[in-house]
């Protein structure tokens, strides 16, 4: 104990650290109980400013301390004068503490680049959000975002725009994420994006549409039930909206629309996954697009992108009745799954959605057709059920790379068919 | 019939395959469905004749062609199946891996437990990859059960597993299984025992809650009535 004393009488003005610097982790071997009074001993000392991980206990389990550099000389010298086994556990723990910030630093407060992006996993509303910006910032002249409304839950929905100028040009539509869990479609969906970003002036195509259309890119179509699936429901597919007399919550925001509206492949129970919601268009993530697609007037092709099950859908999802120009729409829905394919072999079946699918009513496509947007379509990206929602963050590029080739295919023939 | 419906049918055959099968290393997915005619049978139900390809359920490889009866019946909800198939995989090869998966189990004294596999974003940790292989196999059972010509299911994921140490020469997990309901897109929880024996018939037992709070449940074990040999009596025409 004497021994003891004059050690910490030592390091009695040892100033207190605001860093690690110079600490060490050590890990004590306690032989018998003797020892490990010992160490207690050492603990007692409140000048040693020594930091426990592990708190002396039994013989032979590894007691862990966390030792001020001041009080290392000292603290060795005891354990060696008592004969008591230790090793260095850590070196340096401000080394450590240093690595860990940068890396926190590096995901959360140094901003993203659109090259540091990783494309390959899957993300959050928050890092979508920024991503956007990103693009926008990369090319004001190409990209600008607008809000086009808000969510039940209040959170702002943008969409992308890409335009080389004019007014109003006649544009496309391509939305993903109306279903949230469906995950690969907003993964899918910001990809899309950085290849109109990359190709404009690259890809002799892409920039001869850009030159004579506008793109408007809806990358999270559904931010309340997005958040939701991050953070307590990962198979949640509808929106968050509310309704007096029931406790379920949300509606189907591909029943909401107003086609065939009430029919036959939607549902009346509010704790149904396909309710269609009190009334068309209820929702706002719904009534937003409703609207902007209205004012705009000049929208000639209108793709929304859902998974799983590799199809290709056209209208209609509602009724039997083939759509006027299912023939057209069957022949181009041939050629996008076609050039689809070349990629990687991935087959999809396409046709109308009654046929292929189900009925379906209050779909999106089927009210987009009937206001007159001829080529209005739907994918269901892969896979075909293994998965599921679930898809491997590592098919995020190949199914994106993909579907591109199918979406270029209509963006061509709607370039080469105005009407 | 329509593709959709044939699809449909021909995914319920292969659920009662891969359950009677009984092989996590063997299981089959749906390739493409090359053939398929529906007969109305007055008073009974519907017969569909189908032939289609299938792939490996993991590494999506060509594994085989079948051909198929799937018969929904208006009186009990399990359709009947008659399945036949060529299988191109190499059956030893997937005997060994059933064993060795199976000895691995066998061997462990402390019991495998997980949660959601495949993960958020898709991952299956690779040592528990046969587990959730096993409970397709047994899912398979309670999918094939609850489809009729307008139900039909996946299985999305393993929420959890926890594996029982058995004195004798089974292995014995307890699952928790969300099924994707078609076209309803209900996710519907399922509480799975499974009982495996390599070679033997899977032993399931289920109970199922839907969102609508209503229940199902089940036994199998692996003598109910179908086929997946033998000689079919149906004419050539059919198909």
């Amino acid at each position: 104990m004497r021994g003891l004393l004059v050690f910490a009488a030592l390091l009695a003005t040892a100033a207190s650290r605001e860093t690690f610097v110079g600490n060490q982790v050590l890990r004590i071997v306690a032989a018998d109980e003797a020892d490990v009074e010992k160490v207690k001993e050492l603990e007692e000392l409140q000048d040693l400013q020594l930091d426990f991980w592990q708190e002396p206990g039994s013989p032979e389990v590894p007691i862990d301390v966390r030792v001020p550099f001041a009080s290392l000389q000292a603290v060795k010298a005891f354990l060696e004068f008592n004969r008591i086994r230790y090793s260095i556990l850590i070196d340096d723990v401000q080394m450590l503490v240093d690595e860990e910030a940068t890396q926190m630093i590096r995901h959360h407060f140094m901003p993203q680049t659109l090259e540091t992006f990783n494309y390959a996993s899957y993300h959050t509303l928050e890092e979508i959000y920024e991503f956007m910006d990103l693009l926008v910032e990369a090319n004001p002249n190409l990209v600008s975002k607008i809000q086009i409304g808000n969510t039940y839950e209040g959170r702002p929905i943008y969409v992308l725009k890409f335009s080389t100028g004019g007014t109003k040009r006649p544009a496309i539509w391509l939305d993903t994420g109306i279903h949230s869990r469906e995950w690969i479609t907003q993964a899918s969906g910001v990809l899309f994006a950085k290849k109109i970003l990359d190709g404009y002036g690259q890809d002799p195509s892409l920039t001869s549409i850009l030159d004579k259309l506008d793109i408007f890119l809806e990358i999270v179509t559904n931010p309340d039930g997005f958040a939701f699936t991050h953070t307590k429901n990962r198979m949640w597919r509808k929106t968050r909206s509310v309704r007096a007399g029931s406790s379920c919550i949300g509606v189907d925001p591909n029943r909401n629309w107003d086609a065939g509206f009430g029919g036959a492949g939607s549902s009346s129970n509010p704790c149904s996954e396909t309710y269609r919601g009190p009334f068309a268009h209820s929702e706002s993530e719904v009534k937003a697009i409703v609207d902007f697609v209205k004012s705009h007037g000049n929208i000639k092709a209108f793709i929304s992108i859902h998974s799983y099950t590799q199809l290709l859908l056209y209208p209609y999802g509602y009724t039997r009745t083939q759509a006027a120009d299912h023939q057209e729409l069957d022949q181009i829905a041939k050629a996008a799954v076609t050039a689809l394919s070349s990629l990687y072999g991935t087959s999809y079946r396409y046709g109308s959605i009654i046929t292929a699918i189900y009925q379906a009513s209050g779909g999106t496509i089927d009210w987009t057709y009937n206001q007159g947007i001829k080529y209005s379509f739907t994918f269901e990206l892969r896979d075909t059920g293994r998965y599921g929602f679930l898809l491997p963050a590592n098919q995020i590029i190949p199914t994106a790379e993909e579907t591109w080739l199918a979406l270029m295919t209509i963006m061509e023939y709607t370039r080469d068919h105005p009407y | 019939p329509e593709r959709s419906r044939a699809g449909q049918a021909a995914r319920v055959a292969l659920h009662y395959l891969n359950y009677r099968q009984g092989s996590p290393s063997a299981l089959r997915a749906l390739g493409q469905v090359r053939k398929a005619t529906l007969k109305a049978i007055p008073g009974i139900g519907h017969k569909y004749y189908l032939q289609f390809t299938t792939e490996d359920y993991k590494s999506s490889q060509d594994v085989g062609t079948c051909l198929a009866t799937v018969l929904y019946l208006k009186r009990k909800p399990r359709p009947a199946v008659n399945i036949n198939c060529t299988y191109t995989k190499d059956q030893k090869q997937t005997r060994e891996d059933d064993y060795s998966f199976y000895k691995k189990m066998r061997q462990q004294t402390k019991s495998i437990i997980g949660n959601e596999i495949p993960d958020n974003d898709g991952n299956i940790e690779p040592d528990l990859e046969p587990v959730w292989a096993l409970a397709v196999a047994g899912s398979s059972y309670i999918m094939w059960e609850k489809s009729t010509e307008n139900l039909g299911y996946f299985m999305a994921q393993v929420k959890n597993v926890k594996q029982w140490i058995t004195k004798d020469d089974s292995t014995d997990f307890d699952y928790t299984v969300i099924l994707h309901e078609i076209p309803t897109q209900e996710m519907i929880s399922c509480h799975l025992r499974v009982i495996w024996i390599p070679g033997h018939p899977l032993k399931v037992k289920y109970f199922c809650l839907s969102e609508n709070q209503s229940s199902e449940s089940g036994e199998g074990s692996g003598i109910e009535s179908g086929s997946t040999t033998g000689i079919f009596n149906e004419k050539e025409a059919n198909f």
